[in-house]
C-alpha cells in the first residue's frame, strides 16, 4: 500500500471490495500531482543542472584546493607532484608573504567600507526629500552602478595613475608612495560602490513610516537626534546587509589593483586575491591553494553572516 | 453527480487528529453544510473530498468509485476556496476556462470552450468583466469569478470552504440566495463548509455539526434546532445561545408534567424522556422560549435579575442572572416594559425544554 | 490559525493579486518615490535658505560623484600627447571624435564587447533555466535527501570563484577550454543566490492557488509555466537584470581563464588597450565608455528591478 500506484484508477477499483483500513503515509504537504516516484525524479531532473556544475565547479574544486596544497609541484609541469602533508599549508598561512596579504585585504577593508557607507548615507539621506529637480541628483547618485571594477579602475588611472592622473601630485594620493597607494586604490571602490549604497539605503530610508518620524518631530526630537533614534535603526538591516556586501568585495579586491598599480609599489597593494591569481605567476600553485583556503576561511565567516541575514529578512520581509 | 460517502474516515496530522472517524452519507444532488467552529476539521473533511489531503484511514467514495488514492485531477470535482484563489496573472476569461485547459479529461474543444466560458460568466453575470484580471475586481466579483470557474467543468460534485466569509454582511445574503438559486439550477451535490450557523440554516438540505474532528449531528436545519443531539449542537446552534441551567428531575411520571428543580427554583417542564427522577441534568431553554414575569406569580419558574437589556429594533434581549448563571429572554420589542436591577421570574414553555445528560451531554428527552 | 479567518484570507488574495502585478517588494519600494519624504514646516525665509543650502550639498556631492566620469570623458576625447603637453587641463585639448572609431578598429573593442555579449547571455540565460528549475523542484516537490540537496546549494556561497579560482583554472586547461566560451562560462551557470532567491518567489505563492491548479488538472510543466513562473515574474525578471550585471562585469574570471588577447571580454582587456603608446591612451578610456554603455541603458530601463535585486541578493556589480 506503501507503493505508488501506477494506476491509481485500478488499485482503487480493487479496493472497494474489501473494507479495511486504507493507511497512506502522513506527510504530503507539497503538490499531490501524480506519484511519488515520479515527482522525486522529475526533482532530481531538474537539480540535475545545477548539481553537476555546483559539483564539477565548486566542491571539486574545493578538493582540489586541499589537495594542492598538501602536494608540492615541481616548476616542470611533467614531475609529479609530491605528498607534504599539512606542511607546506601551514608554512605558506604563517608566511609573511600571507601576512601581508591579509593586512592589505584587511587594510582595504578598513578603507573601503566605513567610508563607503557614510557616504551612501550621506547621498540617499540627502535626496530623500521633497524638493524640485530631486530625481536628476537621484539618477547621478545612482550612475555609479553602471560601472565595473574594470570600469572604475580606469576612471581612477585618470586621477591617481603617476604619470598622468589629475591628482599625482597630492601626497595622500600618490600610487608611488607604499603607505598611500592601497588608499588610493580603494577610493576607487569606494566609487564604484556609490551606486549600490546609494540606492540600498534610499530604497531603506523610503520604508520608514512618515508617521513615526511625525510622531518624533512631534516629541520634540531634534533633526539630528531623530536621525540617528529613529531613522538608523529601522535601516540598520539595510546597512548591515551593504556592509556585508562591502565587506565581500574588499576580500575579493583583485582588478583594481591589476589596473592601477600591478601589486606595487615594492607590494604594497598585494592584497590576498592578488597574492592568490599571482598575476606574474612567481608564488607555485601549493601556496597559492593554501592562500586559497585562507580565504575560503574568510569568506565562510562572511557569507555564513549574510545567510542569517538573508534569511532573516526573508522572515520578517514578506 | 454523485453521492459522497464517508466510512470511518480519520485523518492524522502528525499526531493531530483533524478528522476522526467520519461516517457521512452525503445524497446525490443534496445541498450538504459542515458546520463547526475554528479547528474543528471541517475543512479537513472537503479538502479530502477533493483528494487534496491524504486520507490516513477510512474509505472515501465519490459515486460508485473509491477515491482514496484518485488524484484530485481525476475525480471530477470542483471547489470554491475561501481566498477565491484566482490566478492573479490571468482574465477573468482564462481563470474561468482553466480547468477545461489544463485538466486533460477535462478537455473540451475550442468553441464549445468558449460557449461554456459564456454561459458559466452569463450565469454569474460576469460577461462584462472577461477581459478583465481579478485584481480589478470588487470582492463579491471576484467570488462569482471563482464559482464560475467552478462550475464550467460540470462536475460531479461541488465543494466550497467558506466562501462567503470576505463579503461584506449585505453581499453575503445575497449571495447566500445566489447560491440556493445555483444549487436548484445545477441539481449538483454540493458540499458546503462554513462556520455560521445563519449559512448553514439558510441553505443547507442537511447539516452535518462538527466539532473536535467529530461528527455530532446530522440532519435538516429544522430538526437539528428543534433536536439538537447534543449540549454541544444546542449551544452552538441559535443566536442568541441556548440557555443551560443545573437542575435535578423531580416528581415525573410516565405522564404527567414534570419539574426541575435548580438552585433558585422550580421550572416545569414537559415530558422528561428517558430521565429517571432523582438524577441530575442541564436544561436547555432557547431564549425564545423562556418568559419573564412578575415574581409574585412564581410557580414553576426561577428568580432572577435583570442584568442588561440589548435592544435590537425588532426585538429584545433581555439579560438576567439566575443565581451563578445567566440567562437570556428573547422578547418582542411591544412586551411590557422592564428595567435593569428589577427581579423577574423566569418560566420555560414545558415543551420546548430540551434535557442532557451533564455527563455524556447527550440529549435524554 | 489564531487569526481571523476573514481577515488573513483577505490579506491572501490581496497578497495574491499583488504577486503577480506590478508588486514592489514591501522591503524596497519604489526607488524614486519622492511622495514619502518628510519635511518639517518652516518660515518662509528660514525654508528659502535651508532649500538652498539642501541644493548646495546636493551640488557638492554630485561634482564628487560626476568628477571622474568627467575626466574620463575628457580625457577619451581630448588627443593624449597634447593634453599632457597643455599641462593637463580641466578641459578637453584637441577633441579627437574619432576616438571610438579608432578603438573598435585598432583595440578590436568589437571583438571583446562581442565576445562579453555571449558570455554574459550564455550566463543569464543558464542561471535563470537552472535556477527556477532548482527552485521548482525545492519548493513544490518532495524527493528523498532535500535538505542536503539544499544544504549543498547554500554551501556554494562560501565558495566563490575567487576562492576556488586556481583549481578551476587547473580543470578548465584540463578540459582543454582555456579560451573558449565553455571555459569562460561554465562556473557560472548556476548560482546559488538565484535558486535561492526565485524560490522565495514560488513559496509566496499561497497554497490555496496551488490546491486549485492541482484540482483545476494542471501538470507540473504547466503549474510552472502557467503560474508559478508569471507569477514570479517580478523576481525572475530582477534576478534577470543583477545576473546580466554580474556577468558582464566580472574580471577575475575572464582574465584568468583566458592566455589570448582574442578571447579577452571588454572588461579583461579595458587592462591593456591603449596602454602600449602613450599616443594612444585615449583609447583605452573611449574603450571604458563603451563597456559601460550597456549597463547605462539597463540601469536607464530596469530602474525597478535594478533597485530590487540590488537590495534582495548579495551581488556584487
Ligand atoms: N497541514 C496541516 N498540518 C498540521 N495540522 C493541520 C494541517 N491542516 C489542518 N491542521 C489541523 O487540523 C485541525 C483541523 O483543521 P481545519 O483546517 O480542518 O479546521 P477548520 O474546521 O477548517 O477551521 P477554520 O474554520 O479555522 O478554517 C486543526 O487543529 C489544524 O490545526
Ligand atoms: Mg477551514
Amino acid at each position: 500500500m506503501n507503493t505508488s500506484p501506477l494506476n491509481p484508477t485500478e488499485q482503487a477499483q480493487g479496493e472497494s471490495a474489501q473494507v479495511t483500513t486504507v493507511s497512506a503515509p502522513a506527510k504530503a504537504q507539497t503538490r499531490r500531482f501524480g506519484n511519488k516516484v515520479r515527482d522525486a525524479g522529475l526533482a532530481y531532473l531538474f537539480l540535475l543542472p545545477a548539481l553537476i556544475i555546483f559539483g564539477v565547479f565548486a566542491y571539486y574544486p574545493l578538493y582540489r584546493l586541499f589537495w594542492y596544497a598538501t602536494h608540492t609541484q615541481s616548476r616542470f609541469r611533467n614531475k609529479p607532484a609530491s605528498y607534504v602533508g599539512l606542511e607546506q599549508l601551514k608554512a605558506s598561512l604563517t608566511s609573511n608573504d600571507f601576512i601581508s596579504g591579509l593586512t592589505h585585504s584587511g587594510l582595504y577593508m578598513l578603507y573601503t567600507v566605513p567610508l563607503g557607507l557614510l557616504l551612501g548615507v550621506m547621498l540617499a539621506v540627502s535626496t530623500h526629500r521633497r524638493l524640485k529637480g530631486i530625481k536628476v541628483f537621484q539618477t547621478i547618485f545612482s550612475s555609479t552602478v553602471a560601472s565595473s571594477v574594470a570600469v572604475a579602475s580606469v576612471v581612477f588611472i585618470t586621477l591617481v595613475n603617476p604619470e598622468i592622473g589629475y591628482f599625482k601630485n597630492v601626497p595622500w594620493l600618490s600610487l608611488r608612495n607604499p603607505t598611500s597607494a592601497l588608499f588610493a586604490v580603494s577610493l576607487s571602490s569606494v566609487w564604484q560602490n556609490l551606486g549600490l549604497t546609494f540606492i540600498v539605503v534610499l530604497a531603506a530610508l523610503q520604508t520608514v513610516p512618515d508617521e513615526l518620524i511625525e510622531a518624533a518631530t512631534l516629541d520634540g526630537y531634534g533633526a539630528i537626534r531623530r536621525f540617528w533614534r529613529i531613522t538608523v535603526p529601522l535601516i540598520s538591516p539595510a546597512l548591515l546587509f551593504l556592509g556585508i556586501v562591502l565587506v565581500v568585495s574588499a576580500l575579493q579586491a583583485f582588478a583594481q589593483i591589476e589596473i592601477l598599480t600591478g601589486g606595487g609599489p615594492s607590494g604594497a597593494t598585494e592584497t590576498l586575491l592578488f597574492k592568490i591569481a599571482d598575476p606574474r605567476g612567481i608564488r607555485p600553485l601549493g601556496v597559492r591553494a593554501s592562500y586559497s583556503l585562507g580565504l575560503f576561511v574568510l569568506t565562510a565567516i562572511v557569507a555564513g553572516a549574510q545567510y542569517s541575514i538573508m534569511s532573516k529578512r526573508v522572515h520578517y520581509g514578506d | 453527480m454523485s453521492a459522497v460517502a464517508f466510512d470511518q474516515v480519520t485523518k492524522k496530522f502528525g499526531d493531530t487528529v483533524a478528522v476522526d472517524e467520519f461516517s457521512l452519507q452525503i445524497a446525490d444532488g443534496e445541498f450538504m453544510v459542515l458546520l463547526g467552529p475554528s479547528g474543528c476539521g471541517k475543512s479537513t473533511a472537503l479538502r479530502m473530498i477533493a483528494g487534496l489531503e491524504e486520507i490516513s484511514s477510512g474509505i472515501l467514495t465519490i459515486g460508485e468509485r473509491v477515491v482514496n488514492h484518485i488524484p484530485p485531477r481525476e475525480r471530477d470535482i470542483a471547489m470554491v476556496f475561501q481566498s477565491y484563489a484566482l490566478y492573479p496573472h490571468m482574465s477573468v476569461e482564462n481563470n474561468i476556462e482553466s480547468p477545461l485547459v489544463a485538466n486533460k479529461r477535462a478537455k473540451v474543444d475550442a468553441t464549445e470552450r468558449t460557449r461554456r466560458v459564456h454561459e458559466a460568466a452569463e450565469t454569474l453575470g460576469l460577461t462584462e468583466y472577461l477581459a478583465r484580471k481579478p485584481g480589478e475586481l470588487s470582492g463579491g466579483q471576484r467570488q462569482r469569478v471563482a464559482l464560475a470557474r467552478a462550475i464550467v467543468r460540470r462536475p460531479e460534485v461541488f465543494l466550497m470552504d467558506e466562501p462567503l466569509s470576505n463579503l461584506d454582511a449585505k453581499l453575503r445574503t445575497q449571495t447566500r440566495l445566489e447560491l440556493v438559486d445555483l444549487h436548484r439550477r445545477l441539481g449538483t451535490t454540493f458540499v458546503y463548509v462554513t462556520h455560521d450557523q445563519v449559512e448553514a440554516m439558510t441553505m443547507a438540505d442537511r447539516i452535518a455539526v462538527i466539532s473536535d474532528g467529530r461528527i455530532q449531528q446530522v440532519g435538516a436545519p429544522q430538526d437539528v434546532y428543534e433536536k439538537p443531539a447534543n449540549l454541544f449542537v444546542a449551544s452552538f446552534i441559535g443566536s442568541p445561545p441556548m440557555n443551560t441551567i443545573l437542575g435535578t428531575l423531580q416528581g415525573a411520571t410516565e405522564n404527567a408534567a414534570a419539574s426541575v428543580l435548580t438552585a433558585e427554583g422550580t421550572l416545569a417542564i414537559g415530558h422528561p424522556g428517558s430521565a429517571q427522577p432523582g438524577t441530575e441534568l442541564v436544561l436547555g431553554i432557547r431564549p425564545e422560549h423562556l418568559h419573564a414575569t412578575d415574581p409574585v406569580d412564581a410557580p414553576g419558574a426561577v428568580r432572577a435579575t435583570i442584568q442588561n437589556i440589548e435592544l435590537l429594533g425588532h426585538e429584545r434581549h433581555v439579560i438576567c442572572t439566575v443565581g451563578a448563571t445567566q440567562m437570556t429572554v428573547r422578547q418582542p420589542n411591544d412586551a411590557p416594559p422592564l428595567a435593569i436591577g428589577q427581579a423577574v421570574s423566569l418560566h420555560a414553555d414545558p415543551a420546548e425544554v430540551h434535557l442532557f445528560d451533564p455527563v455524556s451531554t447527550e440529549r435524554l428527552n | 490559525m489564531a487569526t481571523d479567518p476573514t481577515v488573513s484570507a483577505a490579506n491572501e488574495q490581496n497578497r495574491l493579486n499583488q504577486t503577480a502585478e506590478k508588486i514592489v517588494d514591501p522591503l524596497v519600494p519604489a526607488p524614486y518615490d519622492n511622495d514619502k519624504a518628510v519635511q518639517s514646516p518652516r518660515s518662509g525665509l528660514r525654508n528659502a535658505v535651508a532649500t538652498t543650502t539642501t541644493y548646495l550639498v546636493l551640488t557638492a556631492l554630485s561634482v564628487i560623484v560626476l568628477f571622474p566620469i568627467y575626466m574620463l570623458l575628457l580625457r577619451a576625447l581630448s588627443s593624449p600627447l597634447k593634453y599632457i603637453s597643455a599641462g593637463q587641463p580641466l578641459y578637453p585639448v584637441s577633441i579627437e571624435w574619432d576616438v571610438f572609431n579608432r578603438a573598435f578598429g585598432q583595440a578590436s573593442l568589437g571583438r571583446s564587447m562581442g565576445l562579453s555579449f555571449v558570455v554574459t547571455f550564455v550566463i543569464v540565460i543558464a542561471q535563470v533555466l537552472t535556477s527556477v528549475l532548482a527552485a521548482y523542484a525545492f519548493a513544490f516537490l518532495e524527493f528523498p535527501l532535500k535538505k542536503l540537496a539544499f544544504v549543498l546549494v547554500i554551501g556554494t556561497l562560501l565558495l566563490p570563484i575567487e576562492v576556488t579560482l586556481i583549481a578551476n583554472v587547473e580543470i578548465i586547461r584540463k578540459l582543454h577550454l582555456l579560451n573558449s566560451v565553455p571555459g569562460l562560462t561554465f562556473p557560472f551557470l548556476v548560482t546559488a543566490i538565484g535558486i535561492f532567491l526565485i524560490r522565495q518567489g514560488f513559496l509566496g505563492i499561497p497554497r490555496d492557488l496551488r490546491d486549485a491548479s492541482e484540482l483545476d488538472g494542471y501538470g507540473h510543466l504547466r503549474f510552472l509555466f502557467k503560474v508559478a513562473m508569471p507569477m514570479s515574474k517580478a523576481i525572475i525578471g530582477s534576478f534577470i537584470v543583477i545576473a546580466f550585471l554580474g556577468a558582464w562585469n566580472q574580471y577575475v574570471w575572464p582574465r584568468f581563464a583566458t592566455d589570448r588577447g582574442a578571447w579577452q571580454t571588454v572588461q579583461v582587456a579595458l587592462r591593456t588597450i591603449g596602454s602600449e603608446n602613450p599616443g594612444e591612451l585615449n583609447l583605452g578610456f573611449a574603450a571604458a565608455i563603451v563597456a559601460s554603455l550597456p549597463l547605462l541603458a539597463l540601469l536607464i530601463f530596469f530602474q525597478r528591478q535594478i533597485v530590487r535585486g540590488l537590495t534582495a541578493g548579495a551581488v556584487k556589480g
